[in-house]
């Protein structure tokens, strides 16, 4: 792999990023169990991104409103009690893949996007999808400084969160807020369907061991470093995709862990 | 002595239009233990939850000399959470630190104090998962300690734990009572509520309040679980048996 080439170098600087984005936003995702909702993010984006290519903007943006919207309509639908949430949640994300195939095969006849925006492309980041990463990573930071005991009580003991002072009703809506950031600002390196190889396997894999959630943390963001510099190499010299050779390499580890763990 | 706790013709719920309890009044002096006896969804925890400001109440007042803490029952909790034992307890120092500041020193070691009060010091690293249930539940009395509120209101602490943490429990509340403080402790075990103060006896409305000596009566407790009671030979003991639904 030539570390010297420019397109190499950013992939390896997104792969850090995103391995800070998996172990302070990973850690809250899997102990909160909001896996599914970070996977349906990544998946709703997909329209939104199939967009910014003909009209000309970022598809951050796009992918941001689309998810935004799906995140929006499900707690609608939710709320309404007249869908089930999961059902909600299953129709909004198959309405998104149709409506994202449809709009790249049949109105934008550009078929040949369509497994880059879903699978991703490490390799091909340019400047501005980086600071936009880094951006993503400083607001999860700030928020995890100021809110993780907020996020700690409310998933820990709901029921008390409010006598021990805890105002989850800002806390747990700005949560799912940067998960959303995070999954967009992931879209580019690892697509839609992927994000959830980034933000959450490394932490779940993690999670099995982990005493303490800064263990959790820390050992997610080393562990999803190690799994995005090795899935780059791999996707590198075997000619295959980083995103699903990130995605392939992070469910081996987790499937070998829990089974030592298990062992034990 | 002054009064604490005083609820006057309390009624309130979540659902528009449905009262969840209604018609609750008493007043709690300190250093008493009034137990909270009803049967399951006879509005203990709603009571509860009207006590922390988390119901909206529809009428009637609430008078606390001090923002209460709450014990919740373990299995609100969750189990697997990656927290220790010394962990759970700074929760209750939480709302007095800053969000940026690491928990205080004197707030660290009144958390160790507080374990060893409930006989746990020992088990301050240990997984707050991999405690017995009674073991849990000392943790989370531990936490309100930590708290230090006048106002203790306690869901269900003595129910299904061990014998050992029952009677630590039990001591720790007498300890608490020559402390003045004020303990609301919801139960639907009947002989419990006798050993008490005080007791508030609910059931959608409040059934009946005062010492458990003259309140107890199969009247009050036939009014208070329905179907429930079971009179035991003798007619001098009385049971509730939970019906649960399936």
């Amino acid at each position: 792999m030539p570390l010297d080439a420019p397109f190499i170098q950013r992939a390896l600087i997104e792969a850090l990023l995103l391995s800070g984005l998996a172990g302070v936003l990973g850690s809250w995702i899997v102990l909160r169990r909001f896996a599914f909702f970070a996977h349906g993010v990544g998946t709703a984006a997909f329209p939104g991104l199939v967009v910014a290519g003909p009209a000309g903007v970022a598809p951050q943006l796009t992918g941001l409103a689309a998810a935004l919207l799906y995140a929006g309509g499900v707690e609608w639908l939710g709320r309404t009690r007249r869908v089930a949430t999961d059902a909600a949640t299953g129709l909004a994300l198959v309405a998104a893949l149709a409506i994202g195939v449809i709009l790249a095969s049949d109105v934008f006849e550009a078929p040949a996007s369509v497994d880059r925006l879903l699978f991703g492309s490490l390799l091909g980041l340019s400047d501005r999808d980086l600071w936009l990463t880094a951006a993503a990573l400083a607001v999860a930071l700030v928020l995890d400084l100021r809110l993780r005991r907020s996020w700690l009580t409310q998933g820990f003991d709901p029921a008390t969160a409010r006598a021990l002072g805890v105002r989850a009703a800002v806390a747990d809506p700005l949560l799912l807020v940067a998960i959303v950031l995070a999954c967009v600002v992931a879209l580019d390196a690892v697509g839609a369907l992927l994000v959830t190889a980034v933000l959450v396997i490394p932490a779940a894999t993690v999670r099995l061991v982990a005493p303490s959630v800064p263990t959790l943390q820390a050992g997610t963001a080393a562990l999803a470093a190690v799994e995005g510099v090795g899935g780059l190499w791999l996707a590198y010299e075997l000619n295959i995709g980083p995103g699903p050779a990130i995605a392939v390499l992070g469910g081996s580890v987790f499937a070998l862990v829990a089974a030592v763990s298990r062992w034990r | 002595m002054a009064v604490i706790v005083r609820a006057e013709n309390l009624a309130g719920g979540y659902a528009p239009g449905a009262d969840a309890i209604t018609g609750v009044s008493f007043a709690l002096e300190a250093g008493t233990i009034a137990a909270v006896l009803g049967p399951n969804g006879g509005g203990k925890t709603t009571l509860f939850r009207a006590l922390l400001g988390e119901l909206p109440l529809r009428r009637g007042t609430v008078e606390l000399a001090a923002r209460p803490a709450y014990v919740p029952q373990t299995d609100r909790t969750r189990h697997d959470f990656p927290v220790s034992a010394l962990d759970v307890v700074l929760m209750g120092a939480y709302a007095r630190t800053p969000a940026w500041r690491r928990v205080a020193r004197a707030d660290r070691d009144a958390a160790r104090a507080t374990l060893e009060r409930v006989g746990l010091a020992d088990h301050a690293r240990r997984h707050f998962g991999a405690l017995s249930g009674g073991q849990r539940q000392r943790v989370l009395i531990a936490r309100a300690l930590l708290q230090d509120s006048r106002v203790i209101l306690l869901d269900e602490p003595l129910s299904g734990v061990d014998a050992t943490s029952a009677a630590r429990i039990d001591e720790l509340f007498a300890q608490l009572r020559a402390d003045g403080r004020v303990l609301l402790v919801a139960t639907h075990d009947v002989e419990q509520a006798r050993r008490w103060d005080q007791v508030v006896c609910l059931h959608g409305r409040q059934v009946a309040f005062g010492p458990p000596a003259a309140t107890l009566t199969t009247d009050v407790l036939r009014r208070t679980y329905g179907d429930e009671l079971v009179i035991l030979a003798g007619g001098d003991r009385a049971i509730a048996v939970e019906h649960h639904a399936h």
